[in-house]
């Protein structure tokens, strides 16, 4: 932001005057066009409209967050090139690294919203008990920050799993009632990136996307655009075939581990978690959880961190009784409890006869009651 | 003993029993075919679990072909809990819908009886030829249990396509539980209907001895010996 002649003038000036190659941006359209699923040919497409938008203002909220989200953008795949789509968007505000503040920021915020057509980016939940108390900037709270900033706005983008589902905040108990970007906006195209962080690269093909065709990228039913959480990482694992042949670790640092087989039993959540990490990766294309040898904890599912603990187990566990159980527990309790009760109701039963035959022995003759116990010993027999 | 129904039909001995043709063909047959597809539904459903087996050395495609052996077998035992439904409809009297569910004030005072009888109150078995209304209200939960089942497995089917059929009958799950969760309830049903089982397996063998109405071969043959002025 400081740089403010770098910014000026067409792209390909700016581009020129970052000292990139015309080439070197291409190759990167042609990375977006990849992350956003596209067919190559979008890659110039997402080129030419870079090329000539006009620059749209954003604004970067953080409410109850870790600024997790923020690092992660921060640290785009090759960075000096996505500085350039991040100069795309005006970051007209954002705690974490504008030069501004104070009256001053606020003041530079306010105009941009006044104007309309804007991006908001939120990160972090927002507090909903008491009033919103947990969480005030400048002497208003999260909520009506964000009220404001979504009016007239062409788009929020929910980065993270705070903003997204309520995230770490929200977890059982919720003590400040967080909750999600898009159960408090209304009128404004909402779209959610979870992730614990978003990954970077999630979130700046979103903004080329949105450059590019003036619109936000196909969700699925939570919300998530599908070039990025269309397919479960379980499907897209790069331990799948030692799943597939029943192949897992059974403990940190055996010898399966250390082959590299499949983390299942080791309470991975891939099964259960949509997000594109195992082809898009982290830090800068690295690597990412499951390479490295340590489950997925899907980080990006609605509900998380409640539905997804514990952590190393494969199921979750069912409180109650004081304790947390296990499914397998529960269900075996329940098998040989049957066993038991209908086991004793066959005792029962076989009681109950003996002493009908016995009353009605006494009722007639005391003497025949040894026959009547013989004949019900020998029909028990029978059968 | 000394209830009207015993006045009615306790003094009848075995001999005059007579012999009625109660579980029709279909309803056999669908009743051999759901217990082994439950068996190894069981079977794989508890490796997909927990596979704890041969985890080390070659396993050639071990979880793949029990993930496959899973579905293969849960088509079959989704057409047969459809069909058994469709002939509560048009099979014969014993195995019709109002046998499962007591609506009529008949089979309601029989589910007391039933009730009276399990709870050691009264020891003359309820004077039924089908179901007695307790078990008939039993294997409708247990069809009840068999379709959440149902409903749950195609929506963790559905998870490795989205937009796929399976998606659209059973995606709605979701809203109401987290995957984990979904899964976890799919996971328990096993030990229910493992305990449901046991259960029942004890209530042939009871009532087969009580009765000497010969309920176990039935299911196998299809007749019944009942005391006659049995429903
Ligand atoms: C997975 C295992 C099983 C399931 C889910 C199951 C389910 C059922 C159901 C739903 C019925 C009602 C029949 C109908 O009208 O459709 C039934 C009846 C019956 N089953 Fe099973 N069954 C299983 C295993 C067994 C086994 C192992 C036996 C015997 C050894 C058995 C013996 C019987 C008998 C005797 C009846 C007739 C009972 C009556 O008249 O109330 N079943 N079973
Ligand atoms: C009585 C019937 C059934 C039993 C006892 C049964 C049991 C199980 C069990 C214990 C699991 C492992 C769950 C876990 O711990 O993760 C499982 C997994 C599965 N079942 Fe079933 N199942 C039954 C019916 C069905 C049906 C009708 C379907 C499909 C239409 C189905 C589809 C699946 C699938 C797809 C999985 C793998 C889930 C995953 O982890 O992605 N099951 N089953
Ligand atoms: S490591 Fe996790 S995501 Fe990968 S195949 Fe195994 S269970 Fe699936
Ligand atoms: S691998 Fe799983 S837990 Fe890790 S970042 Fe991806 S979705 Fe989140």
């Amino acid at each position: 932001m400081g740089a403010t002649d770098l910014a000026e003038g067409t792209l390909l000036d700016r581009l020129d005057r970052y000292g990139i190659s015309r080439r070197r941006f291409l190759t990167y359209c042609s990375g977006l066009a990849a992350t956003l699923a596209l067919p190559p040919r979008y890659a110039k497409v997402i080129a030419q409209a870079l090329e000539t938008q006009q620059k749209p203002a954003l604004i970067w909220l953080e409410f109850q967050d870790c600024a997790g989200n923020t690092e992660s953008f921060l640290r785009a795949r090759n960075p000096a090139v996505a500085d350039i789509v991040l100069d795309l968007v005006s970051v007209d505000y954002h705690e974490t690294i504008m030069a501004a503040a104070g009256h001053q920021a606020e003041a530079s915020k306010e105009a941009t919203i006044a104007a309309g057509g804007h991006l908001v980016v939120v990160e972090g939940s927002i507090p909903t008990k008491d009033g919103g108390v947990y969480c005030t900037i400048a002497g208003k709270t999260a909520r009506q920050h964000l009220e404001e900033a979504a009016e007239g706005a062409a788009a929020v983008i929910a980065v993270g799993s705070c903003s997204s589902y309520g995230g770490i905040p929200a977890a059982s108990p919720n003590p400040t009632g967080a909750r999600s970007a898009e159960s408090l906006v209304s009128g404004v195209p909402v779209i959610n990136l979870p992730g614990c962080p978003a990954n970077a690269d999630n979130i700046t093909a979103t903004l080329a996307h949105f450059l590019t065709f003036g619109a936000l990228p196909a969700t699925d039913g939570e919300g998530r655009p599908l070039f990025a959480y269309g397919k479960r990482i379980h499907d897209n694992c790069e331990r799948r075939a030692h799943f597939d042949a029943g192949q897992f670790v059974e403990e940190w640092g055996d010898d399966a581990h250390r082959k590299g087989w499949c983390l299942y039993r080791m309470g991975c959540k891939g099964p259960s978690t949509f997000h594109n990490c195992g082809s898009q990766r982290w830090n800068e294309g690295t690597n990412w959880p499951i390479g490295i040898g340590h489950g997925c904890v899907g980080c990006s599912e609605p509900g998380f961190w409640d539905t997804m603990t514990p952590f190393y187990d494969r199921l979750p566990r069912a409180a109650g009784f004081g304790v947390q159980t296990t499914a397998d527990r529960i269900g075996v309790g329940v098998a040989v409890g049957t066993a038991a009760l209908f086991g004793a109701h066959g005792v029962g039963k076989y009681v109950q006869r003996r002493r009908a035959a016995a009353g009605e022995a006494k009722a007639t003759v005391a003497a025949a009651e040894a026959d009547a116990g013989q004949e019900l010993d020998s029909e028990l027999e029978e059968n | 003993m000394t209830t009207d129904t015993d006045q009615a039909v306790g003094p009848a001995e075995p001999e005059e029993y007579v012999t009625v043709k109660v579980w029709d063909l279909p309803v056999r047959g669908i009743h051999w075919i759901i217990f082994g597809c439950v068996f190894v539904l069981s079977v794989t459903g508890f490796y997909i679990g927990n596979p704890a087996w041969a985890t080390r050395g070659d396993t050639g495609f071990l979880m793949g072909n029990v993930l496959a052996i899973h579905r293969a077998t849960a088509w079959i035992f989704i057409v047969m809990v459809i069909a058994r439904i469709a002939w509560a409809f048009r099979g014969n009297e014993w195995s019709r819908w109002h046998h499962f569910i007591p609506v009529h004030k008949k089979r309601r005072g029989l589910a007391r009886h039933t009730v009276e009888y399990y709870l050691f109150v009264r020891h003359d078995p309820p004077p039924v030829i089908g179901h007695n209304p307790i078990a008939g209200l039993t294997y409708t939960v247990l069809y009840l249990v068999f379709i959440a089942q149902i409903f749950t497995g195609l929506a963790l089917m559905s998870l490795e396509e989205p937009g796929s059929w399976q998606d659209s009958v059973a995606g709605w799950v979701f809203n109401f539980w987290s995957i984990p969760g979904v899964r976890f309830f799919h996971h328990i049903v096993m030990w229910l209907v493992i305990g449901f089982v046991i259960h029942h397996v004890y209530s042939a063998v009871l009532m087969d001895h009580e009765e000497k109405s010969g309920v176990m071969s039935s299911i196998f043959g299809s007749h019944k010996r009942v005391p006659p002025g049995h429903k």
